[in-house]
């Protein structure tokens, strides 16, 4: 069976490890084998960071390019960057946040969207900042918001995945008070992305 | 993860004595085994750096405690004159070196193999292909350490390091633990004189001869689907790309594939086995052709003329990953490397997607040091000077618009390189270098300064932690890897104690560190040797105590009407909080991101950056 392949892409410090670290332990939960090759150090500081989490039997953790079957977008200039990831059947999901770099000239979010839907992928947004932000009162779990849209809306991960799994995995990743919240983000992301479908 | 893995597997091999300098990808085995610490009955240390570490865990070894000690590749650039002499005078417990090597280059100045150090000092090396794998092979490691009584030269790479992967565990960690050793007063083996050395060196070729004629067996060689009239042999990561490569080219039945985790020395006889069955052989690995090399001097020994084939097909610079390998293994067939995927074309965008590199982190320190220095450079008359640099997060200061970072070569390298630049060029020359760097490679170059009477002033930050690497503490910090209370051993007073006449300042309090860093600058214009010690917390640490201790840091924003759009807080400061948004003329702060350092208020001629939401009142604690 050929792995399934996902993308998480942003900027450094936008919890991609920890939403990385949730699918893993959900995968556990499930019974599927997966590789989830991280970024570390100096790259890690507000830099472009990915994730590649690749589920199902094997042991190569990089994901080849045109190989993604699903990006989890954090950033919008990070997702157009790693589209290279991307094939005409892959779901993008896409967090409606652009963050520009210090001291650069940038193509605006509308711009981006028209390249992206020109591609032909299929593309889901949600402002998940501001999902976060209502729910948590921070951006801090707009990671979760994405998981749970991205859940939604992918067809590959509800083949892999009961929902349980991924509440059951925040349980196992955060401590206190913010397994509660994170659960909650992770819901509201959910409806989000059931609305769309 | 990969490198929890290995310290479980050294935990579970019985190691009770572990010691390290953190460095990517690295660090996490030593984290991993320091938050256990107290549970497992072991002891774990930070120590200053990878020599003072090598010669911590080396000691144990010697003494019949199994040790471990863990450095990033380069780090063993540092320990490598204690490397050389542990392969001659050998071990009497279990030692494992850990080397965490980074093809690809993701944290790190270098791609250099640490396969070679094997050949090098005569150090057996072995390498995992996965997160997994790396657990039981570092067990292996100890076997393998304490039958020959030798060191053993453990490789990872970041993408065994830094993956995730689910690790069955096969056994429980023991409950015996042997932290109390013995000195055996051996002169002729630890005195390395030249006559001692020259028997040493009999016995260590000895054990090197006997590990490439007898360990040819699993877990070290591995042989899938023999008999094939085509063979890959693979070693590390490259063997996980070359199965799953395989797999998907639907190649699967037609190659013999040899796993080789003991790439140095190469054990031979299963290699010559696999060399004459074969009518063609490929050579898969990363980075440097440290297999081939040995694969073509073994068939060239035994006269077999098999073809092999290895670097004219797979790349040698950079990391591989599946595409590659597939690509390696078709044009090794001859074919046209036609890819199952089809990937998207990059978007074509105008303006383009910026680059995103590391930045500074909002509220970093580094960036109010920066500004302070660069302001007070020109307060003091200081005329264009040299910035050498050094190996941490304030590297980033190469960035415009700071560059206040000319050099970055190894660690401790910008006191070093200041003194003899300012033996040889007339501009003045500041050495910039992290607290953590300062205390591994800096007192030394420090010292020859004055010594030799160069000049430069020496510029130390001190974020109070090593930072880059997530935080570890240090001789600075307060605290010992096992969250002791520890002695701080003051930088000022190493400083003074040497010949620098030191000032210490805080950066968060802008102008007044401006006054006091022009003077210091002005005195080292007058000849006088000069040292800064720039004090104020990593803000990660800052925010993540403020958010322990329910402490709300104040938040700013920018008064529209009072903002004229001079852009001074956006050029100057490249704080990723304060963006400007499309087609506005005038910036803005993200305040979800604003940590409430200030320094964009201090900056700002217009006063036009206020405070947008108060902070606790107690706020400056969390700095501390």
């Amino acid at each position: 069976m050929a792995r399934y392949n996902i993308l998480v892409t942003g900027v450094g410090g936008q919890g991609l490890l920890t939403l990385g670290r949730v699918v893993g332990n959900a995968a556990i939960l499930a019974g599927i084998d997966a590789t989830i090759a991280e970024t570390h150090g100096l790259s890690q500081r507000g830099g472009s960071l990915i994730v590649q989490i690749r589920l199902g039997d094997g042991e190569s953790p990089l994901i080849p390019r045109g190989a993604a079957d699903l990006i989890i977008g954090m950033e919008v200039l990070e997702t157009a960057r790693r589209i290279i990831y991307a094939n005409p059947n892959t779901r993008v999901t896409m967090n409606k946040f652009l963050w520009p770099p210090p001291l650069a000239d940038y193509p605006d979010l509308e711009q981006v969207v028209g390249k992206m839907k020109e591609t032909g992928v299929k593309l889901y947004m949600i402002d998940a900042n501001r999902i976060s932000e209502d729910v948590v009162g921070s951006v801090i779990s707009a990671n979760m918001v994405m998981l749970g849209f991205a859940y939604a809306v992918d067809k590959g991960l509800k083949k892999l995945f009961d929902k349980k799994h991924f509440l059951q995995a925040i349980e196992r990743v955060f401590r206190g008070k913010a397994v509660e919240l994170n659960k909650k983000a992770f819901e509201a992301g959910y409806e989000e992305g059931l609305k769309q479908t | 993860m990969g490198n929890e893995a290995i310290a479980r597997g050294a935990l579970e091999a019985g190691i009770c004595f572990a010691a390290a300098y953190p460095g990517t990808p690295s660090t996490e085995i030593m984290e991993a085994l320091a938050s256990v610490a107290k549970e497992a009955g072991i002891y774990v240390e930070w120590s200053t750096n990878e020599k003072v570490a090598f010669e911590a865990a080396y000691a144990a070894a010697m003494s019949y405690v199994k040790s471990l000690t863990t450095m990033k590749h380069v780090g063993v650039n540092v320990a490598a004159d204690i490397l050389m002499s542990s392969a001659y005078a050998g071990v009497n417990a279990g030692f494992v070196i850990v080397s965490a090597d980074d093809p690809g280059q993701h944290s790190s100045q270098n791609e250099q193999d640490n396969r070679w150090y094997g050949m090098h000092a005569h150090i057996p090396v072995v390498e995992p292909s996965s997160p997994r794998d790396a657990y039981k092979l570092t067990k292996a490691a100890y076997v393998l350490s304490e039958k020959y009584k030798h060191p053993v030269l453990f490789r990872s790479t970041t993408r065994i390091s830094h993956t995730r992967q689910p690790v069955t565990f096969e056994q429980d960690i023991p409950g015996e633990k042997k932290r109390k050793g013995r000195f055996d007063r051996d002169i002729e083996r630890w005195v390395l004189v030249p006559a001692h050395g020259r028997k040493q060196k009999r016995r260590m070729m000895e054990v090197w001869r006997k590990i490439a004629e007898e360990e040819g067996v699993e877990p070290f060689i591995k042989i899938i689907n023999p008999g094939m009239k085509k063979a890959i042999i693979a070693g590390g990561i490259a063997y996980s790309h070359v199965i799953e490569a395989l797999e998907l080219l639907g190649k699967k039945d037609e190659y013999t594939v040899v796993k080789v985790s003991l790439p140095v020395p190469l054990p031979y006889k299963p290699i010559l086995r696999a060399l004459k069955e074969a009518q063609e052989v490929l050579v898969v690995e990363e980075l440097d052709p440290v297999l081939e090399m040995q694969i073509k001097k073994i068939a060239y020994d035994n006269g077999v003329s098999t073809k092999i084939r290895g670097k004219d097909v797979v790349p040698i610079n950079g990391e591989l990953d599946l595409d590659s390998v597939a690509r390696s293994i078709l044009s090794f067939e001859g074919r046209e490397p036609i890819m199952p995927w089809k990937p998207l074309e990059p978007l074509k965008l105008e303006p383009p997607i910026p680059a995103r590199p590391p930045v500074m982190c909002a509220g970093c320190p580094h960036r109010n040091t920066y500004y302070i220095v660069k302001t007070a450079a020109n307060k003091a008359g200081l005329k264009d000077p040299i910035f050498t640099g050094d190996i941490g997060c304030y590297t980033l200061g190469y960035e415009p618009p700071f560059h206040t970072q000319m050099t970055s070569l190894e660690m401790g390298g910008s006191i070093g390189v200041a003194h003899g630049l300012s033996k040889v060029v007339d501009e003045p020359v500041i050495a910039v270098i992290g607290d953590s760097t300062f205390y591994h490679a800096g007192l030394p170059p420090s010292i020859n300064i004055v010594y030799n009477k160069g000049h430069a002033v020496i510029l130390v930050l001190d974020n109070q932690y090593t930072a880059m690497t997530g935080h570890q503490p240090h001789p600075g910090t307060g605290l010992t890897a096992m969250g002791e209370p520890a002695v701080r051993v003051p930088i000022e007073k190493l400083l003074e104690t040497i010949g620098y006449k030191t000032y210490v300042i805080n950066p968060m309090n802008v102008k007044e560190s401006i006054n006091i860093v022009a003077e210091a600058l002005k005195k080292y214009k007058e000849g006088e040797q000069v040292a800064i010690v720039s004090r104020m917390k990593c803000a990660l640490q800052a925010v993540r105590k403020a958010r322990k201790e329910g402490i709300r840091l104040p938040v700013y924003h920018i008064v529209e009407d009072k903002c004229t759009g001079c852009m001074v807080c956006v050029k100057l400061l490249a704080c990723p909080a304060i963006v400007v948004p499309k087609g506005a003329k005038k910036p803005k702060i993200l305040t979800e991101l604003c940590v409430g350092c200030g320094l964009c208020a201090q900056v700002c001629p217009f006063n036009a950056i206020e405070i947008f939401k108060e902070g606790s009142p107690d706020w400056l604690e969390a700095w501390k």
